[in-house]
């Protein structure tokens, strides 16, 4: 079975810009990339989020005022669809976040994954171990 | 030859950042390749017909339809298409309009994907 | 891992770029990214410069800026649409763009 891996990377910021939720969106778009391939083919994604990227992955964000969906509710649609979802722990420390305050889970979603705290030897093992690599 | 797949998401006029992947794309197909380019975000800016050539401004449609009609693929992300009012009568005729598991799909086959975020 | 990484702005204080890692780091400065294969800020050569294994401007985008290619920091080597195509193709195995 052919599978490839596509890193999406995220280093912005969420809401003033679309960058980050276009990573989202496209990222939880491999549940039907299946209909553009053959039998045997999938694309395999993994999601981190690095830099201050990871300020999307705060809890109980609320963008009524803004009329979109939240970043926090499609972080949690791609645990509910199994997307591997990593933090930079590197970036965590800087920024001050406690991992409570981190969407670590989609439980409410009805989601199994979890997210993972990881340092960014790891996110780049994971960029090493794909074969292309989107950088939102 | 290879395949190169270029995303971008940058809006054509107010950002020189389309006219770089455009020119990409034609040194690409001059050596053979196959070139997918896929417009997502304001990117999608770049689909809509009837672009006027102003001094200034950036015109690609031109040299877009022609890269196409040379067998260059072109597809445009139908949600932030619709979302910004191109609607599919507003395409320019050669470019498709899909959804994003497209742009993995062609991804999947390419091998090489250059990804350039919008702005 | 052979990486191109395409930088598009000057004076990039880019944590990502500091971090990545990779065998061979080819860095294309491309767009406005081109004023760091040539300006120096109190007399320092840009620090991108220091980044990759190696460093590429394009040339089109230095002739708009009113650079001579000629006159890049020696460690810059100028490269047109052509020769980014090649690099993509043929030096580099995944890409980046910044």
């Amino acid at each position: 079975m052919a599978i490839k891996k596509i890193a999406f990377v995220v280093d912005k910021l969420p809401y003033k810009g679309e960058s980050s939720r276009l990573a989202l969106t496209h990222c939880i778009a491999s549940q039907t990339v299946e209909i553009h391939l053959e039998e045997d083919e999938n694309v395999e994604p993994v999601l981190a989020f690095v830099g201050n990227g990871v300020l999307n992955c705060l809890r109980n964000q609320n963008a009524e005022a803004y009329g979109v969906s939240t970043m926090e509710s499609h972080i949690k649609n791609a645990l509910l669809t199994d997307i591997k979802v990593l933090i930079c722990e590197e970036d965590v420390k800087r920024l001050g976040i406690a991992e409570e305050n981190l969407i670590m889970d989609a439980e409410d979603f009805g989601a199994d994954m979890t997210s993972q705290i990881v340092p960014f030897s790891e996110i780049m093992a994971e960029i090493e171990s794909s074969v292309h690599l989107m950088y939102f | 030859m290879s395949k190169l797949t270029i995303g971008c998401f940058s809006s054509l006029v107010g950002s020189m950042t389309l006219d770089f992947a455009v020119k990409l794309a034609e040194a690409a197909r001059k050596k053979g390749h196959d070139v997918d380019m896929w417009l997502s975000g304001n990117g999608t800016m770049l689909a809509k017909k009837g672009q006027r050539s102003f001094k200034d401004y950036s015109s690609l449609e031109k040299t877009m339809t022609d890269l196409v009609a040379g067998g260059m693929t072109v597809v445009a992300c139908e949600a932030c298409a619709e979302a910004r009012g191109y609607h599919k009568e507003d395409f320019i005729d050669s470019f498709g309009r899909k959804s994003m598991d497209w742009y993995l799909a062609s991804c999947f086959g390419a091998d090489r994907v250059l990804h350039i975020g919008g702005e | 891992m052979k990486l191109g990484v395409f930088v598009s702005e000057y004076g990039t204080t880019n944590d990502t770029l500091e971090r990545l890692k990779a065998d061979f780091l080819g860095i294309v400065l491309v767009q406005n990214g081109v004023y760091n294969a040539v300006v120096s800020e109190n007399g320092q050569t840009s620090p991108v410069l220091g980044k990759g294994t190696k460093v590429y401007a394009l040339s089109e985008d230095l002739l708009v800026r009113g650079f001579d290619p000629s006159k890049v920091d020696k460690r810059v080597t100028v490269v047109d649409y052509g020769g980014v195509v090649d690099l993509i193709f043929n030096n580099f195995e995944k890409l980046i763009w910044l």
